[in-house]
């Protein structure tokens, strides 16, 4: 007899063969889509879960490059033309005007804060007010839509002695005001003329804190608010004659003007802050939305492990016919990846639809036109995490495909096969985490983040599934209870096949992100409002004039008795050199990049701030002439590489000045004490014009009514002083705050639904076993009330433990965003705390008992004959 | 235990030499096969009878390289199966045994042709819709190529089942119990057609079966109990 050792007995005489040992993958895709025919279901909450997390995904994406394409394209209006220089604290030069009016038509324009007022004596009301004066040729593109409709240098001419002033109907609403009013701005007698309905270049000038009043420059003259040292900001717009020449344009005006401190913003970047913004914002929301993705993930893994469970007579006849494993895993890998098609196709279709959808709803709301159209990088995206994210699900439940025993066709249940897929299949499942983290970091703004999240996320899933392993275990340990009903909870918690795992995951998941960010929305809540220090002031005045310092000292301290009043000298300065190294050669780290984006506050003392420590190097003497010499605050020396010793250019007025670094200091930020990144020794600056800042604090506290008096009396003798009430102004900032938490806490619903969805579909798939026990238990004699308790105490036990942990979770993930990342105070809050508690509950119980309570009330003879 | 000599002129197409089986793991490890030694001629019909738990569908699944065996010796078509992993074996089922199971398991997704056609196009046979259409003419289904399994009645899919197991032209035919979900009538159908096609093509055939009269249709019957061979009796013959 001959017997051979390997597999190649030769075959049966036959017709040519033509695939290679049982496999190709043409035949692999022809199984599979045959298999396809038996429908999609049981894919219900893979295809949902894909879908809404992809839509999340896409949408998003969508969304912000149709509003950035819009700030793009529509450059030149919002810039209101092709270029645009600001100075700070000046006017421009002759010598610098002829640069501009050379290339083509400019408009000039003054931005600056002060206060509006109306009315005499007790009646007397006044407001701070983001103060635009134009000149005639303003706005050289796009329209100022007024109401009623005027042309601008209409709406803003003299006539009869007072100057035309159009406004924010926000400002109109404070003061009282209507068409025809009076109004004051410093020295200058203005008449409302319009309404703002539109203003074309709202987004480059920037929002400030208090609503729009807009004059033109000669009422600005007249106001006599602009003083040497005022805080205003000069812009002048140019329109290029030969639109195609602004590189040409803008290098000439450097070569020309190389000291001029200009800050320049051009029609393809006209609101790069903006811009970084919604870029950062989109960010955030991304990953808000690939959480919802990773909670959908558990839900592909259940579906793909039940559908192969169901399969596995299937898989066992293939088998039996000849397929080798990899054939089998290849049949199934192909058919989930077509069933993971269609779900990703539904989300990139409404993820396509939602900036269409948006525009059409909130359109009139939004300060740009959008630009809606189909976003292929963003829907690329898209579609690169919804398949990775499927892959890196499926993978292992597929790979385990693989080795199903062909004896399952003659054995119900077969528990010799094994637990873990072979080597390759784990190793692809890595291999498709591995490109998931890599495509969360690469398509990332802030690349720190994305990791931070990875980790975090990790390290969730991780403590999660120890978490329902530790139930079960703990659950298997505890004393077996005497009630029936408990008993049955109980072992239902830890028996094979114990949806455990399942709940503890995906609702665990999706209330870890909820808990954490209604605590991250606390803590900054109670940032903004409750934990305002006792010292922290009251009030902000700008713009003193240095020779009414002293007399406004005097009359803060004599309005305000009990007052803490703190005056330093303020100019404004933009770096324009750390080191030897000009700021534009910088890339600085994104946390730290406002300190180079524009001009910031410098002051002069002879001494240390309150509110500061030295950390490095020491302070100058009393008395001190030599060299300048500046002091820099510690963490942003520390993140550009700056040590004592080196030394920072500033332009400040239009004169460049060098100083050395004497020393570091650590601030104390959150008292909102006044203090600046940059303290020059007082002979830097001598003689040069500015004003001053004040400050006005009540360490025994204040009431409302007080602060209002002072606000009155200020703006009744100091006409020319800008008053800033710090509780009005974290309003305002709490407000945009509130905003945003808001759309990132709506976009974290998305996960709480996938969380949902994944609870019923694991829910639904173990409906059978329920049904089964419920039914044998029956016939034994059990009555439906004690069979509702052992559920709703299976139920219970599992939300609650899942809440604790989702609290917990949350809690750390919070507390490392808010302390290490925000760097702020650290606020728990129980209602958010038990509101996730209530959510679990609610959502495990309900879902649980909804398919049971049908099996509780069948008679157990149906059931028994269709088992 | 040698074969019966009618069928000995050439090597045995199935020799297994003290083949053991256990299964399950721990205390409930259960040992099924004990010492299993047997002989199939080429061209052989051969029932295996006993009770219930007597090891006979393991032993059907041991030869027909579904399980791998524990210990001894198993040759199948010249093939020693001992140390051929998962896939090896499922190429060599697919070469050379055709299997026809109790519960038919067509696959339900696939038209009866399609099903006929799987073994085939694993084997990457060009022609396998051409075979698979005659084969289920041959057995009486010329007229069901397009139906689902569920557009079937028992018998039909047994058909469509038996016509899979042929496809392939195996060299060894094995059967678990293919009357035991139909009624006596069908079920009688259906071994004519298996019997009529292991004739015509001089397969070996092994059929598990309760059915002591299906049996007594074979060359010889083989009683199995506790895992052991009780008897082999060749029918119209000696018993061994």
């Amino acid at each position: 007899m001959s017997v051979t050792t390997s597999d190649d007995a030769p075959a049966a005489a036959r017709a040519p063969e033509t695939g290679r040992g049982g496999f190709s993958l043409s035949l692999a895709l022809r199984f599979a889509l045959r298999e396809l025919r038996g429908g999609l279901r049981g894919f219900g909450v893979f295809l949902a879960c894909l879908a809404l997390g992809v839509a999340a995904i896409a949408g998003v994406g969508s969304f912000s490059r149709a509003l950035t394409d819009g700030l793009e394209r529509q450059g030149t209006t919002l810039l209101g033309g092709d270029a645009a220089f600001t100075l700070v604290q000046r006017p421009a030069t002759p010598e610098e005007m002829q640069l501009f009016t050379a290339a083509g038509r400019v408009s000039i324009i003054a931005t600056l804060r002060a206060m509006a007022r109306t009315g005499e004596g007790a009646g007397l009301n006044s407001t701070l007010a983001e103060v635009k004066a134009v000149d005639g040729a303003y706005p050289l593109t796009g329209t100022l839509t007024l109401d009623p409709p005027a042309p601008p240098a209409q709406a803003l001419a003299e006539t009869d002695g007072r100057f035309g002033a159009v406004l924010d109907p926000v400002l109109a609403e404070r003061l009282g005001l209507k068409i025809g009013d009076d109004l004051q701005l410093g020295a200058a007698r203005l008449r409302v003329t319009g309404l703002i309905s539109n203003e074309p270049d709202l987004l480059a000038t920037g929002l400030g804190f208090g609503p729009r009043l807009m004059v033109s420059l000669a009422a600005l003259n007249a106001s006599e608010l602009i003083q040497p040292g005022s805080l205003a900001r000069w812009h002048y717009r140019v329109q290029l004659n030969d639109p195609g020449s602004l590189s040409t344009f803008l290098d000439e005006v450097k070569a020309k003007a190389p000291q001029a401190g200009f800050e320049v913003r051009t029609r393809d970047a006209a609101a790069p802050r903006l811009e970084d913004n919604v870029r950062r914002f989109t960010q955030y929301l991304t990953l808000v939305g690939l959480t919802a993705l990773l909670v959908g993930g558990v839900g592909v893994a259940n579906a793909v492990k039940s559908h192969l469970d169901a399969k596995r007579g299937v898989i066992a006849t293939f088998k039996s016919l000849g397929a080798p494993g990899r054939m089998i895993f290849a049949i199934y890998v192909l058919e989930v990846v077509l069933i993971a098609l269609i779900g990703l196709l539904i989300g990139l279709i409404a993820g396509t639809a939602l900036p269409f959808a948006l525009d059409a709803a909130f359109g009139h709301l939004l300060p740009i036109a959008i630009e809606s159209s189909v976003q292929p990088a963003a829907l690329a995206l898209a579609f690169g995490y919804g398949i990775l994210i499927a892959l890196a699900f499926a993978l292992w439940p597929l790979g385990l495909a693989h080795d199903v025993p062909v004896s399952a066709l003659f054995r119900e249940w077969d528990d010799n096969g094994p637990r873990r897929p072979r080597k390759i299949y784990i190793a692809l499942t890595a291999l498709a985490i591995l490109a998931l983290c890599a495509l969360a970091v690469a398509a990332s703004e802030e690349r720190r983040i994305a990791i931070y999240y990875l980790l975090a996320s990790a390290g969730v899933l991780i403590t999660l599934r120890l978490v329902a392993t530790g139930i079960m275990a703990i659950a298997r340990r505890l004393p077996r209870p005497r009630s029936t009903g408990a008993r049955l909870a109980l072992a239902n918690i830890h028996r094979p096949a114990a949806l455990t795992p399942t709940v503890v995951l995906s609702l665990g998941l999706g209330l870890t992100l909820l808990v954490t960010l209604s605590l991250i929305d606390r803590s900054l809540t109670r940032e903004l409002t409750a934990r305002l220090p006792d010292q922290a002031p009251s009030f902000f005045f700008l713009d003193i004039q240095s020779t009414d310092t002293q007399q406004f000292s005097d009359f803060l301290a004599k309005e305000a008795s009990g007052g803490k009043i703190e005056v330093v000298p303020m100019l404004r300065g933009r770096l324009i050199n750390l080191g030897d190294r000009p700021v534009e050669q910088i890339t600085p780290p994104p946390e730290f990049a406002w300190v180079l984006s524009s001009d910031r506050g410098v002051t002069y003392s002879a001494e240390l701030p309150e509110g500061s420590t030295l950390a490095e190097g020491r302070w100058w003497p009393a008395g001190y002439s030599g060299k300048p010499l500046v002091s820099l605050e510690k963490e942003i020396a520390d993140a550009f590489g700056l040590r004592v010793g080196d030394s920072v250019t500033v332009n400040v007025l239009g004169r460049p000045i060098t100083a050395e670094i004497a020393n570091l200091r650590k601030v104390e930020w959150e008292r909102l004490a006044i203090n600046f990144v940059m303290v020059f020794s007082p002979n830097t600056f001598r003689g040069a014009p500015h004003t001053s800042l004040a400050t006005l604090a009540f360490p025994q506290g204040v009431d409302e009514a007080t602060e209002r008096g002072i606000s009155r009396a200020v703006a009744r003798s100091y006409p020319g002083i800008t008053a800033v009430r710090v509780k009005e102004a974290l309003a305002e900032i709490g407000a945009l705050v509130a905003n945003l938490l808001l759309a990132i806490r709506g976009a974290s619903l998305v996960t709480l639904v996938a969380s949902v969805l994944v609870l019923a579909g694991a829910l639904a798939a173990g409906q059978h076993h329920r049904v089964y026990d419920a039914v044998i238990l029956k016939t034994l004699g059990a009555t439906r009330p004690r069979l509702l308790l052992a559920y709703v105490l299976e139920y219970a036990a599992l939300g609650l433990a899942t809440a604790l942990v989702a609290v917990l979770a949350g809690t750390v993930a919070a507390y490392a965003v808010v302390v290490g990342v925000m760097k702020i105070g650290f606020a728990f809050s129980l209602p958010a705390a038990l509101g996730a508690v209530g959510v679990a509950l609610l959502l495990t119980v309900a879902f649980g008992l909804i398919g049971t309570w049908w099996a509780l009330g069948q008679k157990p003879a149906r059931i028994l004959r269709s088992l | 235990m040698q074969p019966d000599s009618r069928f000995s002129t050439a090597a045995p197409a199935i020799a297994l030499d003290k083949v053991e089986l256990s299964l399950g793991s721990g205390a409930a490890r259960v040992h099924i096969l004990k010492g299993i030694s047997l002989n199939i001629g080429q061209g052989e019909a051969v029932g295996l009878v006993g009770p219930s738990g007597s090891g006979k569908s393991s032993l059907l699944m041991v030869l027909a390289g579904l399980e791998q065996a524990d210990g001894g010796s198993v040759v199948v078509a010249g093939q020693q199966l001992a140390g051929l992993d998962e896939d090896s074996l499922a190429r060599f089922r697919g070469r050379h045994v055709g299997i026809v199971f109790q519960a038919f398991h067509l696959i339900p997704t696939m038209t009866a042709l399609e099903n006929v056609a799987v073994p085939l196009e694993l084997a990457g046979r060009a022609d396998a819709f051409e075979r698979a259409r005659a084969e289920l003419a041959q057995v009486g289904l010329g007229h069901r190529l397009d139906h689902y399994p569920s557009q079937l009645s028992g018998g039909e899919q047994q058909r469509v089942a038996v016509a899979r197991a042929l496809a392939p032209e195996p060299a060894i035919l094995v059967a678990d119990e293919p009357t035991g979900n139909l009624d006596e009538s069908t079920g009688q159908q259906i071994m004519e057609l298996i019997f009529a096609a292991q004739a015509r093509r001089g397969a070996t055939l092994v059929i598990v079966t309760h059915d002591l009269a299906l049996a007594r249709r074979c060359d010889r019957t083989v009683r199995l109990r506790s895992g052991q061979i009780e008897e082999s009796a060749l029918i119209g013959g000696d018993a061994a």
